[in-house]
C-alpha cells in the first residue's frame, strides 16, 4: 500500500448562519484503516460527513483524496472517486426497486455499443449484478425488483449498506449503519467493515454505540462542539468505553490529536 | 415461513416476497384500471353507436388528443418529479400569437416564424425551470404566474387581434395527413414514443421518480435534482408552443384564445393516469390511458349526441374516482407486512468481496 492517505481533511470549518458546526477539524484516514467518529448530538459529525460525501461544501479547509487536492464538486464526483456513504436516512427511494436503488446515479448502459450510444440502460444486467452482490455478501433479500418501500427497516438498512460496500472502492462512510438492525445483522455489518479493511478500503464509522466502535475501529476521533478533541490510536493502547464517554460529554478535557 | 425464505438457493435466485404480491398487483393496476375502464368505455360507445371502431373515428380521436397528449408527456415527467407546469395553455397561446406577429407583422419567412414561436415556448420554459429548479421557487406559484403572465403578454403584443392566412404549407401542420394519419397525430405518436423511451429505457425516468419521491436521497446520490427538472420545463414550454402552432395551423388563425384550458386538461389526463400529485410515483403508460380516456369520452359522447358539458362532468367524476382509488392504494401500501423476512446476514458466511472491474471503473 502506498503511504498516501485515502482521505485527509485539514482545518475544515463550516457555519450555518450564526451556528458554527465545525471549527478547524482535521482528520486523516489510511487505506485499510477503520476510523471511529464519535461525539454527542450537535458535535458536528453529520456536518463533517455531509462535507466528505460531497453533499455540502466547507467554508474553509482542504480535502485530499489519495494525496491529491480534492475540489468538492458535489455528490456525483465524490461517488465517482470511490467514496460512498451510508446515510443515516439511508437515501433510498421507496417507489424504486431494490436494484434501481442500488444503481441510482450510476446506471449501466448497454448491452452493446448502439444501446450505449442511445443511453439505453441495461436493466437485466443491473438486476443480475445486484443478485450476485447480495449472494457474495451473504444477504438474503426479497426479489431485487421489489420496491424499496415494501421492505422492512432492517432490509432497507441492508440495501443501503450493501450499496456503499459494493461501490466504495476507496472510502466508505457509515453513519449509524446498524441503527435498525438486530443483533445478528449488526454483527454482520461489523463483519463487513472487517472485510472492507481486509480489502484495503478506508472506513469511517459514525456510531453512538461505543461497543461497536471499539470492536472494529483502529482509531477513534472524538468531536465536541465542532472541534476534534481527541484522536486515539487503539492499536497503541486500549481505550475504554468510559474514557470515550468522558471525552464526548466533556467530563475529561481531551487533547486535539 | 421464515426458514423457507431464509434458505439461500445456490443459483443466486432470490426468494420472492409472496405476501406482498397482491398489493403490488393492485399498485400496477393503478394505471391498469384505467386501461380496463377505457376498453369498457370504447365497447359501450361501439355498442351504442356502431361507428366507434371505424378507422376514421379512431383517427379523429387521435387527432383530438394530439395537442393535449404531446404536452402531457413532459407534464407527466414534471409531476412525477414533484414539479408542475400550469403555464402550458398560456404559453401555447403566446407562441401562437407570436407566430402571427412574426409572420404577418415582421414579415419573417414562415419557417423562421415557426422556429421563433417554438423558441418563445422554450424561453418561457427556461424561465420556469430556472426559477423553480435553481432558485427554489414554488412550481405552483411560478407557473401560475406564467399562466396569467403569458396570456397577458400575448394580448398586449397582439392587441387581441387574430392574424390569419399563413399559407397551405403551414396548414399541413394542422390539417395534413401522413400515410392517412393526421399530421398532429403523427407528431403526438413520435413525441410519446421518444418520451416512453426516455422514461423507461434511460436513467432519466428513474431519476425523475427519485427526485419526486426523495429529493434528499437524489441529491446525496449525485442525481441532478436541479438540472433534470429544468430541462423538462424547457421541453414542456417547447411542446406547448408546438401544440399552439398546430392549433394555429388547424384554424389558420393565430389567436390568443388558443390553449385556453389546456393546462387543466393536461393535469387531468396525468392524474387520471395515476401519477401521484405529490410526485414520486406514476407511469407514462398510465398517462397515455388518461389522455385516451379523455379523448374517447369526448368523442363517444358526441357520437351518442350528448352535449359537451356531460363530457366535462364525466371526466370530473372519473378524476374523483381515480383520486379515491389512489388514497385507497396508499392506505393499503402502508399495511405492515406480517411475514417480511429480515435480511439474513450471516457473519460466518460473508466471503471476501469480489469487485468486478466494470463495477469499480464505472464512474459518473
Amino acid at each position: 500500500m502506498p503511504d498516501v492517505r485515502a482521505l485527509e481533511v485539514t482545518d475544515i470549518s463550516k457555519r450555518y448562519g450564526p451556528v458554527v458546526a465545525l471549527r478547524g477539524v482535521s482528520l486523516g484516514l489510511d487505506y485499510g484503516e477503520v476510523l471511529g467518529l464519535v461525539g454527542d448530538n450537535g458535535a458536528g459529525k453529520s456536518t463533517l460527513i455531509s462535507i466528505i460525501s460531497g453533499v455540502n461544501r466547507p467554508d474553509s479547509g482542504e480535502i485530499l483524496v489519495d494525496g491529491r487536492p480534492w475540489e468538492q464538486a458535489g455528490a456525483r464526483t465524490t461517488r465517482a472517486a470511490g467514496i460512498e456513504t451510508v446515510f443515516q436516512t439511508l437515501a433510498l427511494v421507496p417507489t424504486l426497486s431494490i436494484a434501481e436503488n442500488m444503481y441510482l446515479g450510476r446506471e449501466l448502459y448497454g448491452p452493446g455499443r448502439l444501446a450505449t450510444a442511445l443511453r439505453r440502460i441495461d436493466k437485466s444486467r443491473m438486476r443480475g449484478e445486484v443478485e450476485q452482490a447480495f449472494d457474495r455478501l451473504g444477504l438474503t433479500m426479497p426479489a431485487v425488483t421489489s420496491k424499496a418501500g415494501s421492505l422492512s427497516g432492517g432490509q432497507r438498512q441492508a440495501v443501503a449498506v450493501a450499496r456503499a460496500v459494493l461501490w466504495g472502492s476507496r472510502v466508505v462512510i457509515m453513519d449509524e449503519p446498524a441503527a435498525a438492525l438486530g443483533v445478528a445483522q449488526t454483527e454482520a455489518v461489523l463483519g463487513l467493515i472487517a472485510r472492507l479493511k481486509a480489502e484495503g478500503i478506508a472506513t469511517l464509522l459514525v456510531s453512538h454505540n461505543m461497543e461497536h466502535v471499539l470492536k472494529v475501529a483502529d482509531r477513534v476521533a472524538v468531536l465536541r462542539l465542532g472541534r476534534k478533541i481527541a484522536d486515539l490510536d487503539l492499536r497503541e493502547r486500549p481505550v475504554s468505553g468510559m474514557e470515550l464517554v468522558g471525552l464526548i460529554t466533556g467530563a475529561s478535557p481531551g487533547s486535539p490529536g | 415461513m421464515h426458514q423457507a425464505l431464509r434458505s439461500r438457493r445456490p443459483g443466486g435466485v432470490r426468494t420472492p416476497q409472496r405476501t406482498h404480491s397482491s398489493l403490488r398487483r393492485l399498485g400496477a393496476a393503478q394505471g391498469g384500471g384505467l386501461w380496463v375502464a377505457l376498453v369498457l368505455l370504447s365497447l359501450y360507445f361501439s355498442w351504442s353507436t356502431g361507428s366507434f371502431f371505424t378507422q376514421s373515428n379512431l383517427l379523429v380521436v387521435l387527432e383530438q388528443v394530439s395537442v393535449l397528449g404531446m404536452v402531457a408527456v413532459p407534464g407527466a415527467m414534471l409531476l412525477v418529479s414533484g414539479n408542475l407546469d400550469l403555464s402550458v395553455g398560456s404559453v401555447a397561446g403566446l407562441s401562437a400569437a407570436m407566430f402571427g406577429e412574426f409572420d404577418k407583422i415582421l414579415g419573417w419567412p414562415m419557417l423562421v416564424s415557426f422556429l421563433g414561436a417554438l423558441a418563445v415556448g422554450a424561453l418561457w420554459g427556461t424561465m420556469n425551470g430556472v426559477l423553480v429548479s435553481y432558485l427554489g421557487f414554488s412550481p405552483v406559484i411560478v407557473t401560475l404566474g406564467g399562466f396569467a403572465g403569458a396570456a397577458g403578454l400575448a394580448q398586449t403584443i397582439t392587441s387581441d387581434t387574430t392574424r390569419s392566412g399563413f399559407g397551405s404549407l403551414f396548414g399541413q401542420l394542422g390539417n395534413g395527413t401522413l400515410a392517412g394519419v393526421p399530421v398532429p397525430g403523427v407528431i403526438f405518436v413520435v413525441v410519446f414514443g421518444v418520451g416512453a423511451y426516455i422514461w423507461y429505457e434511460t436513467r432519466t425516468g428513474r431519476h425523475l421518480i427519485a427526485i419526486g419521491a426523495n429529493k434528499e436521497a437524489a441529491n446525496a446520490l449525485g442525481v441532478s435534482a436541479r438540472r433534470l427538472p429544468c430541462v423538462i420545463y424547457i421541453i414542456s414550454g417547447t411542446t406547448a408552443a408546438l401544440g399552439g402552432l398546430i392549433v394555429t395551423a388547424q384554424l389558420d388563425g393565430a389567436s390568443v384564445q388558443i390553449g385556453v384550458g389546456l393546462e387543466l386538461q393536461v393535469l387531468t389526463a396525468i392524474l387520471l393516469g395515476g401519477v401521484a400529485f405529490t410526485g414520486g410515483r406514476g407511469s407514462l403508460w398510465g398517462t397515455l390511458a388518461g389522455i385516451l380516456f379523455i379523448g374517447v369520452l369526448d368523442d363517444g359522447l358526441i357520437l351518442i349526441n350528448v352535449g359537451p358539458y356531460v363530457a366535462d362532468l364525466a371526466v370530473g367524476a372519473a378524476l374523483v374516482v381515480a383520486a379515491a382509488l389512489d388514497v385507497l392504494y396508499q392506505r393499503l401500501e402502508r399495511v405492515p407486512v406480517p411475514d417480511a423476512p429480515e435480511p439474513a446476514l450471516e457473519p460466518g458466511l460473508v466471503p471476501a468481496l469480489e469487485r468486478t472491474p466494470e463495477e469499480g471503473a464505472d464512474g459518473a
